[in-house]
């Protein structure tokens, strides 16, 4: 359904705790920003990916918003809201908004606003994309969720808890040569153990942190010899939710069917992939998504990460411009800071985050604990 | 957590009561009014054991808001005699001698509050088998 769409322009704001700006301004910059790359002209469809700004009392219908500030209208506009999934369930409604004929030119928008809440509130309403009734109430977080997952898969697998290191140490590598990165350094190993406990066993080191971000993208229909990067495949997968899943069973299907749903719709395998950038929102859905798509078998993510396959110059560059690890999560823009980033690879432009003769890359986000997976092929 | 909200949920959180499917047996907690695997609407209700073991837990130290007077608590994923996976809190025990394995039981415990005047949510956590 996704092949025959071409990403025209991207634009995408550094990941930052922005005080002087808001939801809508920030929005606003990586959207200008995406015009300007596409040097196109007024889409006639906004849509805008957004987890949380309703929940934090910020502005909803963001899309409306951000379609008059930009001065884009009249134009039809749409939110997406699907936890951290959103970026990428907002571009797979922008391809079937052009797919089915409706519109020409959609600028597709993932903004988030963390900055402005307590720490305490914030998880309050990222827990809220979990089950609100049995989880949520509860107490449990998609953190606490990582906890119990990482100490299961420490259990039944039988590993040490230093060998999760390599998962951000991946991160941080390429998050250090990113200028719109919020972490810019590598991470050393007595580092990573001397991170604070957030839930036994995993520290502040194994979870990505929350910023402020937005990351914009303009899609149209393929036009012979335009050079630009495609769509070449796409899925979104919801499966049964809940966290128990994953942390008893140690799998996500959603991620695994979403992916090859995708890989199969553009024809290739994943180890045709030049890079991938999976949703490391805590290092447990890291290690999990790693096994999901393919690049590790069940238990060896983290044995694969330490023998180097994810760094740039490895067998499956991962989290090229530092994941959401590094780079910041802004959970509702995750997903088009992945496809933005991808972008900038394959089309040779992303300077000293460049992987060599990148021609194919896999995008995954993840919501709701992994019950929901997006993902896109794009060469 | 608004009073009614807490009200509706008195079946489940106070007396863990879920639903067992008149037409494919199937057994939901906390209670559906559909089913899941059928799609049939008719249900017994049906009060689960109470009783089950620790399949992984983590000791939390920091919580989301209204969650913060327990830290550290124990959090974990209990299996339930009839097979039903929860997430809860482990009580009555120190969060480092909580094991995989452990038996345990149904308590009723204050789960949080909502700052100093909002309404106090009771409803189940989990403590070691006193009596096998
Ligand atoms: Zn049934």
């Amino acid at each position: 359904m996704t092949t025959g769409i071409e990403i025209i322009g991207v634009g995408l704001t550094k990941s930052a705790e922005k005080w002087e700006m808001g939801l809508l301004d920030i929005a606003i910059r990586a959207a200008g920003k995406a015009l300007e790359d596409a040097q196109s002209e007024s889409p006639d469809a906004v849509v805008v990916a957004n987890a949380f700004g309703g929940a934090l009392g910020d502005q909803q219908n963001l899309a409306l918003h951000l379609a008059s500030g930009l001065g884009c209208c009249p134009v039809e506009t749409y939110c997406v809201a699907c936890d951290d999934a959103s970026g990428g369930a907002a571009v797979r409604l922008a391809c079937a908004l052009i797919s089915s004929g409706m519109h020409q030119t959609v600028l597709v928008v993932g903004a988030e606003k963390t900055s402005d809440a307590l720490p305490d509130m914030l998880e309050t309403v990222r827990a809220s994309g979990l089950d609100a009734g049995r989880e949520a109430s509860f107490g449990f977080s998609p953190t606490i969720a990582g906890a119990l997952g990482m100490q299961q898969y420490l259990n039944v697998y039988g590993l040490d808890k230093a060998l999760f290191f390599h998962i951000a140490k991946v991160a941080h590598e390429h998050g250090a040569t990113n200028r719109n990165a919020i972490f810019r350094w590598p991470l050393d190993e007595a580092q990573y153990l001397k991170s604070p406990i957030v839930a036994t066993p995993l520290s502040v080191c194994d979870t990505a942190p929350p910023c402020d971000g937005a990351a914009a993208v303009i899609l149209r229909k393929s036009k012979n010899g335009s050079g630009h990067i495609r769509i070449l495949g796409g899925a979104n997968v919801s499966r049964k939710r809940g966290i128990v899943h994953p942390i008893t069973e140690l799998t996500l299907p959603a991620a695994t069917e979403s992916a090859a749903m995708a890989l199969k719709e553009a024809g290739c395998d994943v180890a045709d992939m030049s890079l991938l950038e999976l949703h490391d929102s805590n290092a447990f859905l890291a290690a999990l998504s790693i096994e999901a798509v393919g690049l590790a078998k069940p238990g060896e993510a983290l044995h694969r990460a330490a023998d180097g396959d994810f760094s740039k110059d490895g067998k499956a560059p991962l989290w090229t411009f530092g994941g959401h690890k590094s780079r910041g999560l802004a959970p509702g823009a995750s997903g088009l800071y992945q496809v933005v980033e991808a972008v900038l690879n394959l089309r040779g432009d992303a300077q000293r985050n460049q992987v060599p003769s990148a021609t194919k890359a896999l995008v995954q986000c993840l919501g709701s604990f992994g019950a929901q997976a997006v993902t896109h092929i794009l060469g | 957590m608004q009073i009614a909200k807490s009200w509706r949920q008195q079946p489940s959180n106070l007396r863990l009561e879920g639903t067992r499917c008149t037409r494919c047996d199937r057994l939901e907690f906390p209670a559906v009014i559909r089913c899941s695997a059928c799609g049939c609407t008719e249900f017994e209700i049906c009060q689960l054991s109470g009783k089950g073991e620790v399949v992984v837990a983590t000791t939390v130290f920091e919580a989301a808001r209204d969650f913060g007077e327990h830290v550290p608590y124990s959090a974990a994923i209990v299996k339930l005699a009839e097979g039903i996976h929860l997430a809860a809190m482990i009580t009555d025990v120190e969060p480092r001698d909580v094991y995989v394995g452990m038996k345990v039981e149904m308590v009723t415990r204050r789960i949080a509050a909502q700052g100093d005047k909002g309404p106090i949510l009771y409803a189940y956590k989990f403590a070691p088998l006193l009596m096998p």
